[in-house]
């Protein structure tokens, strides 16, 4: 393979990472490492490193678009990645303390629940409005989307939020101790323990994901794991996709983001058990 | 008139990607350019072979070794796309950092110092690694 057509190649796939990162909330981390490794043969600390360069590609490109159609809510966004770094923090000062397969079976577990309630929730298109949470009402964890499918504005407000800040911190702690990304359980504990729409909590994942993969950024950078002539054509095709996500994820309904997501959770439940059992790595 | 926390992230976290993707674009064009002429050949397949044998010599681990890179004439195109992939790792702190300001034009105490405790943390990790 030439030089050229590698660099084309691979920004291609990024910028095929970047649309769907934008649109799930995800960093593109979990298809751009199969990919760089398996069909470009880069090994896999310069995956990992380009990895990292995609989670933050894409929180900058879909974050702003996100932000500008209302999607994404800064303020809960800080809130709960208050939550995650310190989790992270904490869980990366654990490594070799706590058994991390204990931790892999138990989100594993976890990851199997919400993929269930993740599918008896197919259908439902806004999340139904529980009791004001004194917590949402004291950090203003509420906003107001326009949504262009169901046309009209969408006005929502955070549920259970000790609840959904437990499970943030817990996935810090898992990102820190097995040096993963987290963006799958950001959308989760939003969606599920905060009951809010779709769109928003993949939004705001998309604006969290930048800030905990940054945490950890230097890592990466301090070990040479980050290749300027990979990162490249990463950070260039993860920019335009998610930036097309951005628009794309407008004219998407609720429901369809959720069937969009639900095949990786399924794919995060069945790793993190297999892993938890040592049966892959 | 004060923007909105929302609009300063957003504006910075837009332009940040933009200008680490352009000084990588530089980077990676002066990379080319210099490889044609045959003063430094791009060598994709030597770039992604296994690590096992050791690091790549031409990755820059930490910021004084860029900034010596920097200082040479013509500038090393590496270190050109290097600056960009410190940019963009840089830019998440940065759009916390516009955060803070917009939370601060608006009174909002909380978020203030959710802002200020989050890039204490994130600043704290890089300096630790990238002080050479």
């Amino acid at each position: 393979m030439s030089d050229v057509v590698f660099l084309a190649s691979v920004c291609v796939s990024a910028a095929g990472a970047g649309v769907l990162g934008a649109i799930l909330g995800l960093g593109g981390g979990i298809l751009l490492v199969p990919i760089l490794t398996v069909f470009f043969g880069v090994s896999l600390p310069y995956a990992m490193g380009a990895s990292i360069i995609s989670v933050i590609a894409t929180s900058c490109g879909a974050a702003a678009g996100h932000l500008r159609s209302g999607l994404a809510n800064v303020r809960l966004g800080l809130f709960l990645a208050l939550a995650t770094v310190s989790g992270a923090l904490i869980g990366a000062s654990l490594v070799g303390v706590l058994p991390a397969s204990v931790l892999e079976i138990l989100f594993g577990l976890a990851l199997s629940y919400s993929a269930f309630t993740t599918m008896r929730q197919l259908k439902l298109e806004l999340p139904v409005e529980g009791e004001a949470d004194p917590w949402a009402v004291r950090f203003g964890l509420s906003g107001t989307y326009y949504d262009r499918v169901l046309r009209r504005d969408v006005p929502y407000r955070a549920t259970r939020v000790k609840a959904g800040a437990v499970a943030m911190f817990s996935a810090g702690l898992l990102s820190g101790l097995l040096g993963i990304g987290s963006g799958a359980f950001k959308v989760l504990a939003m969606d599920y323990f905060m009951r809010l729409p779709m769109k928003v909590s993949t939004a705001t994942s998309n604006f969290m994901i930048g800030i905990t993969a940054a945490a950890s950024a230097g890592v990466y950078f301090g070990r040479g794991d980050i290749h300027p002539v990979i990162a490249t054509p990463v950070a260039v095709g993860v920019l335009l996709g998610s930036y097309a996500g951005t628009r794309l994820i407008t004219s998407l309904r609720n429901t369809t983001v959720r069937k969009l997501f639900l095949p990786v959770v399924l794919y995060l439940a069945l790793s993190m058990l297999l892993r938890g059992a040592g049966l892959w790595r | 008139m004060a923007l909105r926390a929302e609009t300063l992230v957003a504006r910075l976290l837009f332009v940040g990607g933009v200008v680490s993707v352009a000084l990588m674009l530089v980077g990676l064009v002066s990379l080319q350019v210099h490889a044609v002429s045959g003063r430094h050949p791009v060598d994709v397949a030597r770039i992604i072979e296994n690590r096992q044998a050791g690091r790549a010599v031409d990755v820059f681990v930490s910021l004084p070794q860029l900034m010596r890179a920097l200082h040479r004439w013509p500038p090393d195109p590496t270190a050109i796309m290097t600056v960009g992939v410190v940019v963009l790792l840089l830019t998440p702190a940065l759009g916390l950092a516009a955060a803070l300001v917009g939370f601060v034009q608006e009174h909002d105490r909380p978020y203030a110092i959710i802002a200020a405790a989050l890039i204490a943390a994130l600043l704290f990790g890089f300096a630790l690694r990238l002080g050479g």
